[in-house]
This record gives structure tokens, C-alpha cells and sequence, in this order.
């Protein structure tokens, strides 16, 4: 096939009639030709990587936007794509890396998908919070069938042992055990519930307009922090502070840099408080 | 704003409510994002509504809480339209903090109707809106599209 700009956007458009009408296959074939036109054509790689991400052939997607990463290494929808298929495979360190800089590229040049770009960075924290989870309660349910079965151990040693004494020792034997196995699967149970119960969300660390936990906090004039990407998404429409009504423009606001680290703390800890 | 955003946030604020709801507020149905139902009622004596429940009716956009609900009081056997010089007898309210200038995201579903509960509270006049009639019988606008004159913000 031909190398030419104009035959590549000819079967780039066709390739976007066919994704708006969800035969993702069918666009991503027209996609992969437009390529072998204009390899050069950055959106073509992030067509083709959201039609994958459609298809969940997440490997593939990786594969588009790091090529396109490789022609502007700020092509924002490269980084943000790249970042949910990451997440989609369980690289949950690389997804969280990408979505914070998908973040960042949309801070930089004002772009308006600051929003989405924020919410990937909470799902990447929950998720990655999630499977740390995930793994820690697998691993004290193991703990716990450990102990219970070396407490077995000890006590069948124990009657072993006591095979020339009475029955009554016996029982005392087997009693002693058995109380010994109940006090630390309550233990392991009580640890569990207090858990559960110091999920407690604090007010400070939610954003007023869209009830989440803040990422990237911007302070206004009257001294209340909101999500960047919120107050952004009000002050496009209306230049005024939302609790007092004054005027107040994009370039008054300042990050919040104390609450920023409080909030990247508390999510750390709490990563379900991204969904809560 | 993408509209998951409204979704999750009256998600939150549904959750919220379902914990608590100041006195004099009720949630009649949420069944979906788009459209939730409360009565309201004014605890004081005032008595042009003394002892009565009138039902509201929120209708969300994706843009919330960017941009207001529309709310507007509904007419039922049980539920009449509350006096005021500010609501129109088919429902319509004029209060500038469901407006596009006077909405601020920071409000939500049970700060209106607290804010709706003290506009009733305070008010003594028995009567509609100027031309309330005329605007009834012509109106086919959607509440938000209508652009209020608030000529009296002491009421």
C-alpha cells in the first residue's frame, strides 16, 4: 500500500463511522491500514487504541500509545488510554503513573478532560489499594489456618504423651486446646471488625462539588479547598467563589500543597475511601 | 463534566440522605439520577402553612451539581402549590439560587429544600406572583429557561 497522508484520513474517517456505530473490529482494521498510510499520524494511534480498549485487547492498546508517546511524549488521550489498560492488566504502579500524568498534561494545557483524568487517578489508588487489600486478607486467613493446624499438632503430641493417663487428664488435655483455638480465631475475628469499623471519612478531605476525596486541592480566596478539576468545571461557566458569591478567577486559585499530601496520605491507608 | 460525575455525587448525596435529613424534610423517591421526590413542610406557626406537606420535584442534568436541579412543587389531592409571591400556581418556583446566576455547585439537594423551607417561613403575603395567571396559562417553558426578574429579594 501507498504511503499518503490523504488516503490515511480517507480511512481514518471510515474507520470512525464504523467505531460510532460499535463495530470496534471493523474500525480498528481501517485504523491499522490508515497506519501503514501515515504512520506519522498521531491520532490514528489513539483511534486505534480506544477501539482496543473497547475490544479489551489491552496489550495491543499499550502497543498504540506507547508508539504514539514516541512521536509527542505529551499526547494527553495516549498517556490516559495507557493508563486504563495498565490498570486493566493489574499494573497497578504503571496505571497510577500514567493517570497522574495524563492529570498533569490536562493541568498544563487546560484541557478539558481534567475531570475524567482525576477520576482515573482515584479508581488507579482504589484498585491498587483493593488488591494490597486483597492479598493482606489472604495472607491472615492463611496465618490463621497455620496456627489453628499447629495447635492440632500440639495437642495430638500432647495426648501422645499422656496415652498412659486417665481419661479425665485427657479430656482436661483436649479442653485446654480447644479453649486455646477459640481465644485466637476471636482475636483474628476482632482484628477483622476493627477494621471495618475506622473506616471513617473526614470532611476535610472531600471536595464540596463532587463529594470525592481530593487529588490535586486548589485553594480560593476565601480559605475553602476544592478539586481542581471541579472548581475548573465552575469557574468555565460563572467567575465567582461558590460559598461567597465573590468574583474569583482561575488565576486566583493556589494548590494547597499541606492538604494535598494530608489527602495522598489518607488515601494511602484508605484506599477505599476513593469509593467511598 | 462527564455524567458519571452527576451520577456518583447524587449517589453520595442519596446515601447521605437515607442516614439523616433535617427535621421537616422527607425523601418521597429516588428511583434513578434524573428525577428524585421530597416533601417538604415549615415548622414554624406562620399560618399560611400551617400543618400542610407540599411535594417537590428534582430533575437532574448531567451537569450537576455544575449546574441547578430543576425543582418545581408538584399538585397533588394532598399536596397543594404553597402561597407565595415567588411560586407560580402550577408549581414554578423564582428563587434565585435554582437560577443559573444564583446556583453555586457547593448546594445540594437538602440545602434547597432548607433554603425552600425558609423562603416559606418568612413570608406573610398571601398571594401569587404578579401576572401568575397569564404566565400559567402561557408558559411552556422549562422552568430553567425561564429568565426571572428578581425585582424583590426582601420577600
Amino acid at each position: 500500500m501507498e504511503r499518503s497522508a490523504p488516503r490515511a484520513i480517507l480511512l481514518k474517517e471510515e474507520g470512525n463511522r464504523l467505531f460510532k456505530q460499535n463495530d470496534f473490529a471493523g474500525a480498528e482494521g481501517y485504523y491499522s491500514k490508515a497506519l501503514i498510510a501515515d504512520p506519522s499520524n498521531q491520532s490514528l494511534y489513539t483511534n486505534r487504541a480506544m477501539a482496543r480498549l473497547k475490544m479489551g485487547l489491552w496489550e495491543g492498546v499499550i502497543d498504540d500509545c506507547s508508539a504514539c508517546l514516541k512521536l509527542d511524549a505529551n499526547n494527553m488521550k495516549a498517556v490516559y488510554y495507557l493508563s486504563q489498560a495498565h490498570l486493566a492488566l493489574r499494573h497497578y504502579d504503571d496505571a497510577l503513573k500514567t493517570a497522574l500524568r495524563a492529570r498533569h498534561i490536562c493541568v498544563e494545557t487546560d484541557d478539558k478532560n481534567l475531570s475524567a483524568a482525576t477520576a482515573q487517578v482515584l479508581q488507579c489508588k482504589k484498585e491498587r489499594w483493593d488488591d494490597a487489600e486483597k492479598k493482606r486478607k489472604r495472607e491472615t486467613s492463611a496465618l490463621e489456618a497455620e496456627v489453628a493446624a499447629m495447635f492440632e499438632r500440639e495437642r495430638d503430641e500432647a495426648l501422645k504423651e499422656a496415652a498412659d493417663m486417665d481419661e479425665g487428664s485427657k479430656t482436661e488435655i483436649r479442653e485446654e486446646w480447644q479453649r486455646k483455638a477459640e481465644l485466637m480465631t476471636k482475636i483474628f475475628d476482632q482484628s477483622r471488625t476493627a477494621e471495618e469499623r475506622r473506616r471513617k471519612m473526614p470532611d476535610w478531605a472531600i471536595d464540596d462539588i463532587t463529594f470525592e476525596v481530593m487529588v490535586d486541592p486548589v485553594i480560593t480566596k476565601s480559605g475553602k479547598s476544592y478539586e481542581r478539576a471541579s472548581i475548573m468545571e465552575h469557574l468555565r461557566r460563572h467567575q465567582t467563589d461558590p460559598l461567597t458569591r465573590e468574583p474569583l478567577q482561575i488565576s486566583d486559585l493556589r494548590s494547597n500543597l499541606g492538604l494535598k499530601q494530608a489527602c495522598d496520605e489518607f488515601l494511602e491507608e484508605n484506599g477505599w475511601a476513593a469509593d467511598w | 463534566m462527564p455524567p458519571q460525575f452527576a451520577a456518583k455525587r447524587l449517589g453520595k448525596e442519596l446515601q447521605k440522605i437515607h442516614n439523616s435529613l433535617p427535621p421537616g424534610i422527607e425523601l418521597v423517591s429516588a428511583e434513578d439520577f434524573e428525577e428524585w421526590v421530597l416533601d417538604i413542610k415549615v415548622l414554624d406557626n406562620n399560618p399560611l402553612y400551617k400543618d400542610q406537606t407540599y411535594r417537590l420535584k428534582f430533575k437532574f442534568g448531567g451537569s450537576y451539581p455544575i449546574e441547578p436541579p430543576e425543582v418545581v412543587f408538584v399538585k397533588l389531592p394532598d399536596r397543594p402549590i404553597p402561597i407565595h409571591p415567588h411560586i407560580y400556581s402550577n408549581g414554578i418556583i423564582c428563587l434565585d439560587l435554582l437560577g443559573q446566576q444564583g446556583w453555586s455547585p457547593v448546594q445540594n439537594v437538602e440545602s434547597v429544600c432548607m433554603s425552600l423551607q425558609s423562603m416559606l417561613t418568612g413570608n406573610t403575603k398571601n398571594e401569587r406572583p404578579p401576572g401568575d395567571e397569564e404566565f400559567v396559562r402561557a408558559n411552556r417553558l422549562r422552568p430553567k429557561d425561564i429568565d426571572f426578574y428578581y425585582h424583590d429579594n426582601n420577600v
